[in-house]
């Protein structure tokens, strides 16, 4: 569906000079630098997936989305969606992409929601029976009616990320882009976009491919995630594997009644402060349970828990941080 | 076509949402033609012909220049700048309509609402408070309405160019209101510039600005023979199709731009 070839994008950055001399020193002979922010990318997406890219602040990927989308054009490399190259026949090919920049509105700010809609409506030439279905699809899951009539700019953020949603999806795209669509959205409103997502994934078949840096957004929706750092592709898989992977080990937190704990000979203890330690092992060689059995012969335990490597450990392990 | 119908209805919908912008312009407006109104009687005092026209087709020009205005008031620089700074451009582009097709749809709908909400106030308070701005003679009616279709797509395209400055990423609010009187000052919209020495004339005869005011309010007041709008309408019609041209290049230009630097 979408395959992504040796893509790569740079960047030309005028350099600028401090003070007035550098100033003017820019304006007649500007100094350009040629700064790569994306390095021969490869990577095959199939209809009906939902792939998260993941990655620190400037890593490349919203260039990468950018380009996939259509809006950019590649320095090298190209974009391939149902075989169609997006750079070369972009009329065509953006007619199957919606598009959701969590950070801009593409709503009609002056407009009621529904203005907007209809707007969109007759650019797209969407016909009236698709257009009602679409929405009340829509409807059913973002409940998006009851805002209809209200004009973007009184709109929450919240509110206003579910129009933009639905205005993404009004022509029935196949493949839906997210460049990091639930920053700064509230608790509620992240439950009912999760919910979205998971919805037009289902029942339409909708590729989604999403930026986040929320790690709750990934965990609830994705099943592979690209990491992407320094725009180099760092991890391309199942979540789970490359968790496994990257972090094939859980810990174990135990709470004694004192502040002595024992060791336990096959696994390493972390951390150890107060009356609590804690042991971290190996999943495929160990099990919590064998460990708390060892403990409690040589101590008496008050209370365990276990803290399962999260999609941030790996995160941060991938970042290099 | 349709699509860009629908813009001009959205937009008239829009337009219709700023009262306040209405009347202020009305009011502005009206103290244009007052004041202009005053200074050519005070200077046609003891005279009937000043530079081949009479103090009456002076007064008919000074409203309809105002009236002129609502016509050629165009939003496609803020617009662009606008867009431009919020970084809506790009996904704008991704959209299979022209986005310049848009803004002109944008700015034809915000006329179209401004028809009723300013040009006929302005007439209306002109009549009463100056005189009815009849046409001189009403058989050059469709040469008039040819050449005023003219002067808004000049004027249109010239705004439309300084718009695309602010791709090159910097701020235009100044320069728009530069451009802005200047023009106003250039194209005789409020000293026609028969009152200017011969050389400046010839100059400024040679710039399109005088083909966005001037020729049509000439056709309007009957200042100059039939001959004389023909030709002056060719200078026009040649403005139109050169910058024309160059709108479409710059266009094209700055969309591939846009698509390399991203928005």
């Amino acid at each position: 569906m979408i395959d992504v070839q040796n893509l790569s994008k740079d960047y030309i950055l005028k350099k600028k000079e401090p003070g007035l001399k550098g100033a003017i020193k820019g304006l007649v002979m500007p100094v350009r630098t040629t700064m790569r922010a994306v390095n021969n990318l490869s990577f095959h997406i199939d209809t009906g997936e939902i792939v998260g890219f993941i990655g620190p602040n400037g890593a490349g990927k919203s260039t990468t989305i950018k380009m996939m989308s259509g809006i950019l054009t590649p320095t090298e490399g190209r974009v391939l969606i149902d075989d169609i190259d997006i750079s070369k026949h972009r009329k065509e090919a953006v007619k199957n992409i919606g598009v959701v920049f969590g950070q801009r509105s593409q709503l009609n700010w002056d407009l009621r929601l529904g203005e907007s809609f209809e707007l969109l409506k007759h650019i797209y030439q969407i016909d009236q029976k698709d257009y009602d279905r679409t929405i009340d699809d829509l409807d059913k899951i973002l409940g998006i009616r009851e805002i209809m009539d209200k004009p973007v700019r009184q709109m929450s953020l919240g509110q206003r990320m579910k129009g933009d949603l639905v205005a993404a999806m009004l022509h029935s795209p196949g493949v839906l882009f997210l460049d990091e669509p639930t920053i700064g959205l509230d608790v509620s409103a992240k439950y009912a976009l999760r919910k979205f997502i998971k919805e037009i994934n289902k029942v339409r078949k909708t590729t989604v491919i999403l930026t986040t840096h929320d790690l709750g957004d990934i965990q609830e929706l994705c099943e592979r995630i690209i990491i992407i750092n320094h725009g180099e592709l760092m991890e391309d898989g199942n979540l789970n594997e490359i968790v496994d992977r990257i972090a094939p080990y859980k810990t174990l937190v135990v709470e004694y009644y004192d502040e002595s704990a024992p060791e336990h000979v096959r696994c390493e203890m972390t951390e150890h402060k107060g009356n609590v330690a804690k042991y971290r092992f190996m999943k495929k060689d160990l099990t919590a349970a064998e460990i708390i059995a060892d403990l409690s012969k040589e101590k008496t335990i008050k209370d365990v828990s276990i803290e399962e490597t999260g999609i941030d450990d790996i995160i941060k392990i991938a970042y290099g941080t | 076509m349709k699509k860009y119908l629908y813009v001009v209805k959205t937009q008239i919908i829009t337009s219709m949402a700023y009262e306040f912008n209405v009347y202020g312009n009305i009011i502005m407006q009206t103290i244009i033609m007052i004041t202009s109104a005053y200074f050519w009687k005070a200077l046609y005092k003891g005279r009937d012909m000043v530079g081949d026209v009479d103090a009456d087709s002076m007064l008919t020009y000074v409203i309809m220049s105002s009236v002129l205005s609502v016509l050629l008031i165009t939003n496609v620089e803020r617009r662009i700048e606008r867009s431009v700074d919020r970084g809506t451009v790009a996904t704008d582009m991704m959209k299979p309509i022209n986005i310049f097709g848009v803004y002109f749809a944008e700015d034809i709908g915000n006329i179209l609402a401004l028809f009723f909400q300013n040009m006929l106030p302005i007439i209306l308070i002109g009549s009463l408070m100056i005189k009815v701005p009849a046409m001189a003679d009403i058989r050059d009616l469709p040469l008039f309405i040819i050449s005023v279709a003219e002067s808004f797509l000049i004027n249109w395209i010239i705004a439309a160019l300084f718009g695309m400055m602010a791709f090159t990423a910097f701020n235009i609010d100044a320069l728009i209101q530069v451009k802005k009187h200047l023009l106003r000052l250039l194209s005789g919209s409020i000293i026609p510039i028969w009152f200017f020495p011969p050389a400046v004339q010839k100059v400024l005869g040679s710039l399109p600005f005088v083909y966005i005011y001037q020729l049509p309010l000439s056709i309007y007041i009957g200042r100059g023979s039939r001959a004389e709008y023909l030709s002056g309408m060719k200078i026009q019609f040649l403005w139109l199709l050169g910058l024309s041209a160059v709108f479409f290049y710059v266009q094209s230009r700055v969309v591939r731009k846009v698509m390399v630097q991203g928005g």
